[in-house]
């Protein structure tokens, strides 16, 4: 065990530093308006097609794929940093998170070649299609269908909380072929088909993040399935384990944090109480980092991750709770305009423990996974 | 000791619950954060109810019931101050009154007639002239308002600003309990209806227990809440202001887990009570300050 980075990762982090210091305006985020509105989104292909030129967005791919092989280490640290500065790749960090590996892994010669190189040259968004009014933590009870027309799928039904879809080019869509979890399949399906609708949801967490996505006889090639008829819940863990611990929320948190601090005690505002807060924030957050980084390197290994993922997923619900709640308590007027980067973290932290399925089905599967307790009664 | 209610309190009650009843639901198209209560603050007005804890046969203990009774309701008007702060004032102060904590943004603050302002340890009080405060947009439930130009103010005696600063403790705690209680009601009906997993989500014991704790907490920052008002001591204001912010804390973030993504709507009407929640957690020094008071009253340190 060794607890320090090697040479090799820090020049690394220093380089996607510098990067970030010539091409990220320090007002970035609150000119953008939120993750997935209109400004952010055109911003992100703008950022996104410069950190491709500088080799700094697909790094970990393939070089096949415009990458260059390198391991799980520069990936997560390339995350840490981004996420630290509030994300500038909005939705497309979907896209080199799990989008382009589960292509790669499941998809047809003729969908990557259509959707990789794009996904590689930092250009297009994807929106993930997977929630429903009656399907959130239960996603296996999805209704959205897809039926077999000829050489076409016809596709009825919605989607909703999809972040992004607002300016997705394509939903990467779970849809039933036939009954129970083994009839359900992925999809890809370009947005601009006729019969999809999409609505924004009015949110406490900004403008244009979530959506209802409406598909309404919605006729897709056959070449739009992705891997085989029912192999979506497969799919689905892949994707799924790859974006749970492929957000570094700690990484923000503890900046945010850091921010917090250093203005209370300029402002004289830093005593008992907040200064106990701070420290036991601060704690959550590194906590959360360890334990998310012990999974990285599983990755690096190629071990498989266990429910480990989900117990570093839950620390950093709770890193992100404690942050939130420091910031609400003793510096409130962030959230009342007087700090774009502070209040837009709040509006990230509040989700931490719903988004990409919620914390409480995480605590489920550490009980029965990895203390091996018997599992509830259905 | 007797926890029923008088004649007068029930008559009160039954008042208020007549008085409220209309404003139960928000307007459908309200997609806002924060919901002003402008025609609940005329009825009230109207019918006299700011000044009810300055009847004999009612005073703070009933104000503060009505302040909790109000706050279950999804607007919002600065009815604990008024209610149970303006009393206590040294000389006549016209409502609606806010608190200017260290010059932040604070609840009601564009549209108070007083300002109580807190610098520090002074406390001062301030009649506002149009031109002082403006409307600050924010995350928080309440309509919040900032200074923009600091108007003349009395400074208070040392012995009225700690009982102002009792008041507001009471306030607080009031205030927080009707918000605790709707905010609980409003989240179990979700669980009462939502099916996962085929079943109702209050079915199961993970977060039957939570929303059994959050509703234990809240209870109790109602009797605490209930007997600082009736006491007016510094003693019970501070312990029932710690246990309010300190159970506000811990219930929305718990509310909103349980709501899923249906919480993070502004269709969904939780917000309107976590999120004023939220702006009261930090008021009067936060939980750090309600701790130091309480442990100087309870055990002289
Ligand atoms: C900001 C945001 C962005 C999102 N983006 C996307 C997206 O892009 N694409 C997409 O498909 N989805 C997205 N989602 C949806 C997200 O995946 C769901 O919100 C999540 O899976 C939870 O589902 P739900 O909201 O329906 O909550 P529910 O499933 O209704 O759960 C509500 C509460 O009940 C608890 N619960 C449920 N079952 C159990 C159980 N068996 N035992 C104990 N407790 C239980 C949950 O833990 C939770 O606390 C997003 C959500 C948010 C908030």
């Amino acid at each position: 065990m060794d607890f320090q980075w090697d040479a090799e990762q820090q020049s690394f982090r220093d380089t996607v530093r510098a990067f970030l210091a010539a091409n990220l305006p320090a007002d970035w985020e609150a000119q953008a308006h939120g993750p997935g509105s209109e400004s952010q989104s055109a911003f992100s292909k703008k950022f996104c097609g410069a950190l491709a030129e500088a080799g700094l967005l697909v790094p970990h791919w393939p070089q096949r794929w415009g990458g260059r092989d390198a391991d799980a280490w520069t990936a997560f640290i390339l995350a840490e940093e981004m996420w630290a500065a509030g994300e500038p790749r909005g939705g497309q960090y979907m896209n080199v998170n799990w989008i382009g590996p589960v292509l790669m892994r499941f998809g047809s010669e003729a969908q990557q070649a259509r959707y990789i190189p794009p996904i590689a040259r930092g250009e297009t968004l994807w929106c993930q299609g997977f929630s429903e009014p009656e399907a959130g933590s239960d996603l296996a009870s999805l209704r959205t269908r897809a039926e077999k027309d000829g050489g076409f799928y016809r596709i009825s039904g919605q989607k909703i909380w999809t972040s992004y879809a607002g300016h997705a080019d394509t939903c990467f869509l779970l849809a039933r072929t036939a009954p129970g979890k083994t009839g359900m399949s992925v999809f890809l399906v370009p947005m601009d088909t006729p019969g999809i609708t999409v609505r924004q949801i009015p949110s406490v967490i900004g403008e244009g993040d979530i959506h209802e996505v409406f598909f309404d006889d919605v006729r897709v090639p056959e070449s739009a399935l992705l891997g085989a008829e029912g192999q979506a819940w497969e799919i689905a863990r892949a994707a799924l384990s790859l974006e749970r611990v492929g957000i570094p929320r700690f990484a923000l948190a503890s900046r945010m944090l850091r921010r917090a601090v250093e203005r209370l005690r300029r402002e004289g505002r830093y005593g008992h109480g907040a200064v106990e807060q701070s420290a036991r924030a601060h704690a959550a957050c590194e906590a959360a980092r360890l334990y998310s980084y012990q999974i990285v390197d599983q990755r690096r290994h190629g071990t498989p991750t266990g429910p480990e993922a989900s117990a570093a997923r839950y620390a950093t619900v709770m890193c992100e709770r404690l942050v939130g709640e420091f910031v609400v308590e003793h510096l409130p007027e962030a959230l009342s305009g007087g700090d774009p980067l502070l209040l837009a973290h709040h509006q990230r932290a509040i989700v931490a423990g719903i988004a990409s399925g919620a914390a409480e089905i995480q605590l489920n599967l550490i009980a029965t996974e990895l203390l091996q307790l018997p599992r509830e009664p259905r | 000791m007797d926890f029923t209610l008088t004649t007068d309190q029930s008559a009160l009650m039954s008042a208020l619950d007549r008085l409220a009843k209309p404003f139960e639901f928000r307007p459908i198209d309200f997609h806002g954060f924060a919901l002003a209560g402008d025609g609940l603050e005329c009825e009230l007005d109207d019918g006299g109810y700011f000044d009810i804890a300055q009847v004999p046969e009612l005073g703070s203990l009933t104000a503060a019931m009505a302040v909790e009774r109000l706050a279950w309701l999804p607007c919002t008007v600065d009815t604990a101050l008024s209610m149970l702060v303006r009393p206590q004032l040294p000389g006549e102060w016209p409502r609606p009154i806010a608190v200017v904590e260290n010059g932040r943004p604070g609840r009601f603050v564009a549209t108070a007639k007083t300002l109580i302002l807190i610098d520090g340890d002074q406390v001062s009080l301030a009649r506002v002239t149009p031109g002082d405060v403006e409307p600050a947009e924010s995350l928080f439930a309440y309509p919040m308002g900032r200074l923009k130009r600091r108007p003349a103010a009395t400074v208070l005696s040392a012995e009225d600003a700690a009982s102002v600063r009792t008041w507001l403790r009471v306030a607080l705690a009031a205030e927080a309990t009707g918000l605790l209680q709707a905010a609980i009601a409003s989240a179990g009906e979700h669980l009462s209806v939502r099916k996962q997993f085929g079943r109702p989500l209050g079915s199961f014991q993970a977060l039957r227990h939570r929303m059994a704790e959050c509703t234990v907490l809240a209870g109790g920052v109602r009797w605490l809440a209930l007997k600082a008002a009736a006491t007016g001591d510094p003693a019970d204001a501070a312990l029932a202001a710690l246990h309010a912010q300190e159970s506000a804390t811990r219930i929305a973030y718990d509310l909103h887990q349980m709501l899923g993504a249906m919480g993070m709507t502004l269709e969904h009407p939780l917000h309107l009570w976590t999120y004023r929640l939220k702006a009261l957690v930090s008021e009067l020094g936060g939980r750090g300050g309600q701790a130091l008071a309480v442990a100087r009253h309870a055990f002289g340190h």
